[in-house]
């Protein structure tokens, strides 16, 4: 194989890899450069063997790209989606994922309850029944439990709020320790 | 903890201080910098480490690229220069840096 298809065929490989990307363009046309002036060299195979496979060289990108744009923008939307981004290639990012989304999939939950609330009242509620010892929070579809008591009436509403909020805070502080801390153990890729 | 990783986490931050050391000095493409690191390979940057590192420094605006075509014709190449942000930053890491130096040699020694 020529230097120019060999050339070609890792690009090709890379545009592949780099396709989630939206300024790939740039990043393409940079290691093309790089892999043309190596060949001028007559150090291809070399340049190909340092850059990694077209896959491994995308993930550093996607990765140092993603990671630092969570971290500076900070937003839950941002971090959330970092995590679920490199999910698939990092136990850290993974283990992130489930223990944030629970807090935001809590989140949601109050937020319905709250809402819940206004519509159907009587399903909605914080029952305690002292005959079993059991407490429920949420809705219902038959709350008329006869030994049960329930404890808030209309403060559901601030009480899930808050809830809401509260879920929503440590999610998203959860996020972003786990951004973090992928930040901080993240290797040098391909020293 | 091995050496190795050791070795990997102690070049992390490293790397980028040497890239802005470097670009202090004039713009340079990615080929350009590892040319000058040929010589320095405990420093750890390689041809796949670079680029995403240069990727990271423009988007964080501590670098500028831009596309010089060479005046017989040809393939152009991105150079980088540092930004007036670059500049800033690296006047703080090699602050930071000297004074880590010089407490660690202090503690550590010189002898190999």
């Amino acid at each position: 194989m020529s230097d120019a298809a060999k050339i070609d065929d890792y690009v090709r490989g890379l545009t592949r890899a780099l396709r989630a990307l939206p300024d790939r363009e740039e990043i393409i046309a940079e290691i093309r450069a790089h892999l043309d002036h190596r060949a001028g060299e007559g150090k291809l195979g070399e340049a190909i063997t340092a850059l990694g496979p077209p896959d491994a060289c995308a993930r550093s990108f996607i990765e140092e790209m993603k990671v630092q744009s969570a971290f500076a923008d900070g937003g839950p939307a941002k971090t959330f989606g970092a995590l679920l981004a490199l999910a698939s290639q990092r136990v850290t990012a993974a283990t992130g994922l489930f223990f944030s989304g629970i807090f935001f999939v809590m989140a949601a939950a109050f937020v319905f309850v709250g809402f819940y609330e206004m519509v159907a009242p009587e399903t909605v509620g914080m029952w305690s029944d002292p005959a079993t010892g059991s407490f429920f929070f949420g809705a219902m579809d038959d709350p008329t439990l006869p030994s049960a008591h329930e404890l808030l009436g209309p403060w559901m509403i601030p009480v899930s709020g808050v809830l809401a909020v509260v879920s929503f805070v440590i999610g998203q502080k959860l996020s972003r320790f786990f951004i973090r801390l992928m930040m901080r153990r993240k290797p040098l890729l391909a020293i | 903890m091995d050496v190795e990783t050791w070795k990997s986490q102690l070049k992390k931050g490293a790397a980028e201080l040497a890239v802005l050391a470097l670009l202090d000095g004039g713009a340079r493409s990615g080929i350009g910098l590892l040319d000058a690191l040929q010589m320095r390979p405990e420093i750890g940057l390689s041809d796949g480490s670079i680029y995403p590192l240069l990727n990271r420094l423009e988007r964080e605006g501590r670098v500028a690229g831009r596309w010089e075509t060479p005046a017989g014709g040809g393939r152009g190449q991105k150079h980088y220069a540092l930004t007036a942000d670059g500049r800033t930053a690296l006047k703080s890491m090699r602050t930071a840096w000297i004074g880590f130096r010089d407490d660690l040699t202090m503690i550590v020694g010189e002898r190999k």
